[in-house]
């Protein structure tokens, strides 16, 4: 069973639809997340979002944020947030990315 | 003298056409920018939307919370953050929104309550402080085409000031982009950051926290914060374009009425030009005439 998916960032929406599995990396370490899971809020830190739907596999590099699972829904109000091509390695650099520009633009 | 007058009238029919050129170029320009800004303002609000909902449910959730930003404490100092433009030539765009503010200034002086001035945009940076006005801080170069950055500077430095009780509230003057014809001066009450009225609150979610309840909340606040100066600026980034792109037409449409009736003007002067030199050969042949 799938459930709803969106990954947003304060410029636009990243990425949403409909997944079966989702894993984040929150402030207190890596979660994976399956159709009804119980209803959560947490602290995103910097690190790659798997979102599995089907054959299909997205990856996402995300820097800050957060994340809520509520009603089978799944949302990411990441601060930052990019698709990236390639294996989890490539999301990391993307985050990384993600996470020196934030640094750069003097964010905390 | 019927040449001079012509000569002045083409000078001038040129001179607006310059005029004109410059006028159609900027309405095009703003024209060209109006969807990019509105596309923008309708990207970011997925974002602030589910903020509000996730806020919602958190303070729900934990009970009434109570934060810093939340709490409404008698106000000594007001904060006031005026959006205005850096150009102008977007006709009554700045002046509406700054006398709009200027006056709740005077009326809070007036109470007793000094205000503390944040500006966005040259216009309103340069009328109060030429009317010696404070401005505690200014922002310049980012109504054209905000970033989150901007917002995230700009809300930073509000809530520092909240934070550090140099002001208890802060009001932001903006114009709202309803659509591409109408935009509504509007006042926003920023910090302390309104609680939603008591219909609203949803039924208690019991989530499990990563970390903290407050914790959470203490990252979110900010958030909110710096995503609605976000959509603030965009509105008013919208807003802007929009009022120069209006103020601009009406500008070009003028200078081509004008340069219609300069036009005439100019036949005219010809005309009797003309005639005169007629006149005076046909009086200079009459005189050859009689006098042989």
């Amino acid at each position: 069973m799938s459930f709803q998916v969106d990954i947003v960032a304060p410029e636009a929406v990243v990425w949403s639809g409909q997944a079966d599995f989702v894993v984040a990396r929150t402030t207190e370490g890596e979660i994976g997340i399956l159709t009804g899971h119980e209803p959560l809020m947490a602290a995103l830190a910097t690190g790659v979002v798997v979102v599995e739907s089907g054959n299909e596999k997205v990856t996402i590099g995300t820097h800050g944020g957060f994340l809520q699972v509520l009603n089978n829904q799944v949302t990411l109000l990441t601060d930052r947030a990019e698709i990236s091509v390639g294996d989890r390695a490539d999301a990391l650099a993307v985050a990384e990315g993600l996470r020196e520009q934030a640094e750069a633009a003097g964010e905390g | 003298m019927a040449s001079a007058e012509l000569r002045d009238t083409r000078r001038r029919i040129k001179s607006v056409q310059s005029t004109m050129k410059i006028t159609r170029a900027m309405e095009l320009i703003a024209a060209s920018r109006i969807p990019k800004a509105v596309a923008r303002v309708e990207a970011s609000k997925p974002y602030s939307a589910k903020l509000v909902d996730v806020i919602r449910n958190v303070a729900g959730a934990s009970g009434g919370a109570s934060h810093m930003l939340l709490e409404e404490r008698p106000i000594r100092h007001a904060g006031v953050l005026v959006v205005t433009a850096d150009r102008g030539l977007a006709g009554a765009y700045a002046t509406t929104i700054i006398r709009e503010a200027e006056r709740n200034i005077v009326a809070l002086e007036r109470s007793g309550i000094p205000a503390r001035l944040f500006v966005v945009g040259k216009k309103a940076k340069t009328y109060f402080e030429y009317r010696k006005y404070h401005v505690a801080r200014s922002f310049l170069g980012v109504t054209d085409s905000p970033g989150y950055g901007d917002a995230r500077a700009i809300a930073n430095t509000l809530m520092e000031a909240y934070a550090s009780e140099t002001v208890d509230s802060v009001d932001v003057y903006y114009t709202r982009f309803q659509s591409a014809m109408t935009q509504i001066p509007t006042q926003f009450q920023l910090l302390p950051i309104a609680a939603p009225s008591s219909d609203e609150v949803p039924t208690a979610v019991d989530y499990s926290y990563e970390p903290s309840p407050d914790q959470i909340l203490d990252r979110l606040l900010p958030r909110y914060v710096e995503s609605t100066v976000f959509s603030i600026l965009l509105e008013a980034s919208a807003s802007e374009h929009s009022a120069r792109r209006r103020a601009m037409k009406a500008a070009t449409e003028n200078a081509d009425e004008l340069i219609r009736v300069l036009s005439r003007i100019a036949n005219r002067a010809r005309q009797a030009e003309i005639t005169t030199e007629i006149s005076e050969i046909v009086g200079g042949a009459e005189a050859l005439v009689q006098q042989k």
